[in-house]
């Protein structure tokens, strides 16, 4: 039965295949997004992202000299499935490296699967500190993200008294450990940290307590609908006056859901907007709506991290010649190559890359500043 | 500064009480447990979402509101809903299933982004000396007068004793000439309705998407056990309990702890007090 | 027993050449969908039979995979491993008991309150697994261990999650013989009778909770070792809303029905990812059609289809056998009710009531509606609380227990509207009878108990015109309400109460059945020299039965004597003014 349902719904497949086109594929890649699940949101630009790089790399040679194709597998639902779907391409597609945009848990149970034995790209932000066999990061990690731009937001709107507030779990709270010191360093003071369960979604306390704080920053590490709450309550309460607002993780989308109304003054550090205005970013967003038409769901950090994670997989195995992990990981440190986002380098199986800083007032991001060639502090050692 | 808590309380207090209601009438008359309660509260939080898309002016969002989680609400009931009166597990199981549909549902609409409501009052008002938005104020005030209507039509109406009726012995009810079928299906209609009208009036302060309706159904599930059923008081108690805590531990402590105290209070009234707390009172 | 080992050795052979036949890739996914089938068991036996519906059987499974994680971290060697997920096991089933006897205590139906408490547990549970990172790893789950007894989750542990999901289908089978099975069926389908034949009901959902938790968390320590991590999603809300999804799914009502709709569901939902964006409207609509079309889920469906293999009891008369003697007291003597007060809300239903009975003998309880006949009743066992007063048999308080405690003190009862196991088979009725008062922790789990036989019982059953003769195998539900009204009096009886208590016996009896009940009443008052107390109606079987009438009105007692006495009584003439009924 399940047979007969694979046919019939494998048409509704095919127009996410028409951007790869008719390749002779010899090398089978595993792109892990979220298609259910809170991340779902992500999971069309995404594919998307993905598309454009297997089609540049292709167009390119391939890897060492071998055509690619992508097979997609939804990991927007619980670690044990999204492992279960990643291994179903594995051993039952015969898939030879994985690209994936997915939480941690996910990462953590893919790492406990694999074993060493896969190269494995992972691209979303996230909290650092990941170091496997065959591991290798795209993403950006707080330091990245807030080392340069602290003291920057700091100067440039003259604020010094931060309120820290994000979700209960690791990134917040590993974000925020360096985001003390960040601010010490460039002599704030921390005036309030809060954490919130993903399944409160009323910031009224919160709010007031940042109001009583006396804050003039809050730095914001609520991800997805929860941050889009705290935001519209916090523009809806008039509390832009008080105080700016700096996230690590409100993308087009987020802001979106934000709205120009209440996001007055609101700035976003990440590697990478749809508004970045370098040649290699215009290119890739012109690339980007000529194949997916100017409807497609908007570009981002997110999904765009995908197509990071193609261009790292394939200078990383051209470099070292083949996908084999061992001598993936003996040619890593400090390949280089140039993307959308900057010119990047691999410095302990992370990507040191531009970091940019984006203005939401009015709804839209706009760059104000950008910071090339960030390392994270919180890459492996090795 | 103070004030403002107490605001902030008065607003969840009354939207919460708002949806409860919906879910107090279609558990507490017709014994369905609407797993898909949330999923209304969404779908009326879409309807600014739909007049902008189709160009139509703001004042027609009270309408369409009515009128879309209405229709959907009443296709729910002759489809699925109207096969489960007297199974109040399968009740359950069934609409988690459609809440499961709607959220889909929804989603090949709308997509599965962020909606951003803007606020049709902007602004915050001076009270006592505390700003506060205009727009929730009003909203307060429109709950209050709603609640009030509410109270004074519940008191006068033969409706709500004919609905209690049908629920204790149809097959009398029927006899007496009692439309059980076209009743059941006003009452759970207008369940879903006051869950679409909450929603409504929500979305302009919260996160619009097609995934948001859970949160608001566990709470006013909560709500309900905890003030009890078949009065608007232990309706109005049991939101004030359940949103007080929250607002309150949250505020004093931190929201993690407001949530597990909202929780842990949960499970001590279906414990000790399963008829809730209007009961014990009296 | 021929057939239970039949089912094993079928599931047996299904499941040992999956990863030979089809690779270890396949057999990896089979083992996922198997721990859960296995934690679905659980719900099903719970659900299935007692009509309890736990909505958070994740906080076991997660609970039991995080500290099933924890011990493989620290403990070295299969044997100490074992020892670990044993007591892991034991200390969660043990937990739940207290929960559910603590929660279902006083109470004689399951609401939805106790799922809403595990679902609210659950709830905490995914929050704190959530926060707690320094002992979970927070939402980044704790990985780190080795598997039970460093088998590889991509080989061999294949074979223990298959042999943990046969030997839980095994043990299931074999409860669903014993008498064990009967009681906990008895629970959903009519817990006031259950208590009224002395079963504490909460002690049986609270056990049948335990084991549901000690399959949801052997279900856990499998699922650490076959996934090398531990999330808190494994112990939220969502994962014990999907495990009852399978349960539904695959059928609660069949041992098999939840494996079944675990592997189907996996099945498809991990095919249908894969192809298709919206698996999970496709999904859910298959879910609701399962829900209103066919309750039993996959299972009942197939079970039509094939034969139905039935277990059935023991019928052939000769093969009875005597049962033990009654446990509780059965000392006969009077019932004094000592300036009884009892009142409901605001409203004053017995008002002063004071009398003693004779220690033997048939006395009649007649006064107009209203007058607190059944709620003089309802006080002796326990299902009114006094405002004041005291009920004493032989000299012993009885009031203010609980309804099941009744039967220990020697006082069986029928009530108005008859009250048997609709769903069960007159034969398990009865068999349900037998074992009230009686049975020891032991007898629940041998099948010897079905064939006992008590005297009482038999007189009933073998006496000439009444209605339960050769109908063994029929649901009692489809009995016409006079056969049931025999057959309530027959499991009311069974146990040889010393004080009988029949709520208007001959409602809705033929002129014959009336004559056949009063004989039967009598009978097994002069046979047992038991005091039976007969709430009645019709004045002419009241003056045939009764040595003594007792006349209520208004809550109060304004009278107690003979019939003769009784019916020339001037005040009780008034309240009857103008009728001879």
């Amino acid at each position: 039965m399940t047979g007969n349902l694979a046919k019939l719904f494998a048409c509704a497949a095919l127009p996410l295949a028409l951007a790869s086109g008719p390749v002779i594929a010899e090398i089978k890649i595993g792109v892990l997004v979220p298609d259910s699940g809170p991340g779902g949101l992500f999971g069309p630009s995404t594919r998307n992202s993905a598309m454009l790089a297997a089609d540049k790399i292709n167009r390119s040679g391939g890897i060492n000299g071998e055509q690619i194709e992508l097979i997609f597998a939804d990991v927007g639902v619980p670690p044990a499935e999204a492992a279960q779907a990643a291994l179903r391409l594995w051993k039952g597609e015969g898939v030879e490296a994985f690209v994936g945009m997915h939480d941690s848990a996910v990462r953590e149970a893919l790492l406990g699967r694999f074993a060493g034995q896969v190269p494995y790209v992972y691209t979303p932000v996230y909290e650092g500190n990941s170091c496997a066999p065959g591991l290798y990061i795209t993403g950006e990690t707080p330091s990245q993200q807030l080392a340069p731009v602290i003291p920057f937001v700091m100067d440039k709107e003259s604020v010094s008294k931060w309120y820290l507030i994000g979700h209960d779990y690791n990134w917040p709270r590993d974000t925020n450990a360096l985001a003390r010191q960040f601010i010490a360093d460039a002599g704030g003071d921390v005036v309030g940290e809060e954490y919130v369960p993903f399944t409160v979604s009323d910031f009224d306390s919160s709010l007031q307590r940042i109001g009583d704080s006396g804050a003039d920053a809050v730095l914001v590490t609520l991800v997805g609908g929860g941050s889009v709450g705290f935001n519209v309550s916090f523009g809806s309460f008039g509390m832009d006056e008080q105080a700016i607002r700096l996230g690590t993780l409100i993308e087009e989308n987020t802001l979106a859901g934000i709205g120009a109304d209440n996001a007055n003054r609101l700035y976003s550090s990440a590697g990478y907007f749809g508004s970045i205005e370098t040649e290699a970013a215009a290119t890739f967003a012109a690339e980007y709506a000529a194949a997916f038409g100017t409807d497609a769901p908007a570009l981002n950090g997110l999904g765009q991290s995908a197509y990071e994670g193609l261009m790292l997989l394939a200078a990383l195995a051209n470099k070292a010649g083949s996908l084999n992990v061992q001598a993936m990981d003996a040619a890593a440190e400090g390949t280089a190559w140039s993307t959308p986002r900057g010119d990047n380098t691999l410095k302990g199986r992370h990507m040191a890359q531009t970091i940019y800083l984006a203005d939401g007032t009015g709804g839209t991001f706009t760059i104000i500043a950008s910071f090339e060639n960030v390392s994270s502090s919180e890459a492996c050692s090795s | 500064m103070s004030f403002a808590l107490i605001l902030n309380l008065v607003w969840h207090v009354g939207t919460l009480a708002l949806i409860a209601l919906g879910l107090a009438i279609v558990f507490g008359k017709l014994r369905i447990l609407n797993m898909a309660h949330g999923e209304f509260v969404m779908i009326g939080a879409y309807s600014p979402v739909i007049t902008s898309s189709m160009g139509l002016p703001g004042w027609l969002q009270l309408p369409v509101c009515l009128l879309t989680v209405g229709l959907v609400a009443l296709a729910v009931e002759r489809t699925v809903v109207c096969r489960l009166y007297g199974r109040m597990f399968d009740s359950l199981l069934a609409t988690w299933g459609i809440s499961i549909l709607l959220r889909e549902a929804v989603e090949l609409i709308f997509g599965r982004g962020y909606q951003s409501v803007s606020l049709p009052i902007p602004g915050t008002v001076q009270i006592f000396g505390t700003s506060y938005p205009a727009y929730r104020i009003a909203i307060i005030g429109c709950i209050a007068l709603g609640f009030a209507i509410l109270a004074w039509w519940n008191s006068r109406s033969m409706v709500a004793t004919r609905i209690k009726a049908m629920v204790e012995n149809p097959g009398l009810a029927q006899a007496v000439g009692i439309n059980t079928g076209r009743l059941s299906a006003w009452a759970f209609v207008f369940g879903c309705c006051t869950a679409g009208l909450a929603g409504l009036a929500l979305a302009p302060t919260i996160r619009v998407e097609p995934m948001m309706g859970l949160d608001y159904l566990i709470k006013s599930f909560f709500a309900l056990v905890v003030g009890g059923l078949g009065t608007l008081e232990g309706l109005g108690l049991g939101a004030g309990i359940i949103a007080g805590t929250q607002s309150l531990v949250g505020a004093a402590l931190n929201q993690t702890y407001g949530y597990l105290a909202v929780l842990s209070l949960s499970i001590l009234f279906l414990w000790l007090k399963p008829d809730g707390i209007h009961s014990a009172l009296r | 027993m021929a057939s239970i080992l039949l089912y094993a050795s079928l599931l047996l052979a299904v499941l040992l050449p999956i990863p030979v036949l089809f690779g270890d890739f396949t057999a990896y996914q089979i083992g996922l969908y198997l721990i859960y089938g296995i934690a679905a068991q659980g719900i099903g036996f719970l659900w299935g039979k007692t009509g309890v519906l736990p909505l958070g059987q994740a906080i076991f499974f997660g609970v039991s995979a995080y500290a099933g994680a924890m011990s493989l971290r620290i403990a070295d060697g299969l044997a100490l491993q074992l020892a670990a997920a044993a007591g892991i096991v034991l200390l969660l089933s043990a937990a739940a008991f207290v929960l559910a006897f603590l929660i279902f205590r006083g109470r004689s139906e399951s609401g939805p309150y106790f799922s809403l408490i595990t679902l609210a547990l659950a709830m905490i549970a995914e929050q704190i697994a959530g926060a707690a990172t320094e002992f979970t790893g927070g939402f980044n789950g704790f990985s780190g261990f080795a598997s039970l007894g460093g088998l590889d989750p991509f080989g061999n542990l294949y074979y223990i999650i298959a042999a943990a999901a046969t030997g839980m289908s095994l043990l299931l089978f074999a409860i669903n013989r014993l008498p064990a099975n009967l009681i906990a069926r008895a629970v959903a389908d009519n817990e006031p009778r259950l208590q009224l034949l002395g079963f504490p009901t909460h002690t049986v959902k609270g056990l049948a909770f335990a084991f549901s938790a000690a399959s949801a968390a052997l279900a856990g320590i499998l699922f650490a070792s076959h996934q090398g991590i531990v999330t808190p999603t494994s112990t939220g809300f969502a994962l014990s809303a999907e495990l009852v999804i399978l349960t539904a799914i695959g059928g609660r009502f069949h041992v098999l029905g939840p494996l079944i709709g675990a592997i189907v569901v996996g099945w498809a939902s991990a095919e249908l990812r894969f192809n298709f964006p919206y698996w999970e409207l496709l999904m859910a609509a298959a879910f609701i059609v399962v829900v209103l079309k066919a309750p039993g889920g996959i299972a009942e469906l197939l079970e039509k289809s094939i034969q139905r293999i039935s277990p059935d009891l023991p019928i052939e008369e000769s093969d009875r056998t005597g049962a033990p003697m009654p446990k509780g007291r059965r000392i006969v003597g009077s019932l004094e009710f000592e300036n009884v007060h009892l009142m409901v809300g605001v409203v004053r239903i017995l008002n002063g009531v004071s009398f003693a009975t004779p220690d033997t003998g048939i006395i009649s309880i007649i006064g107009p509606n209203g007058a607190g006949k059944t709620s003089a009743l309802n006080a002796i066992t326990g299902h009114l609380r006094l405002s004041s007063g005291t009920i004493r048999l032989v000299g012993d308080r009885v009031n203010s227990r609980p309804p099941w405690k009744a039967l220990e003190s020697g006082i069986g009862r029928k009530l108005q509207v008859p009250s048997v196991f609709n769903s069960l088979s007159i034969a398990e009725n009865i068999a349900i009878s037998m074992l009230a008062d009686r049975a020891s922790w032991a007898d629940y789990l041998r099948t010897d108990a079905f064939n006992w036989r008590s005297e009482e019982l038999s007189r009933v059953l073998n006496r000439q015109g009444v209605p339960l003769k050769n109908s063994n195998e029929k649901q009692a539900g489809k009995l016409p309400q006079g056969h049931r009204q025999f057959l309530e009096f027959a499991l009311a009886i069974a146990s040889k109460p010393s004080l009988l208590l029949l709520d208007e016996p001959c409602a809705g009896l033929s002129p014959e059945e009336t004559a056949l009940m009063t004989s039967l009443v009598r009978e097994f008052q002069e046979n047992s020299g038991s005091l039976v107390i007969v709430i009645e109606h019709d004045m002419s079987i009241v003056e045939a039965t009764s040595d003594k009438v007792l006349v209520l009105n208004h809550g109060e007692a304004i009278a107690f004597d003979s019939y003769e006495a009784v019916r020339n009584d001037p005040e009780v003439v008034a309240v009857y003014a103008g009728g001879t009924k």
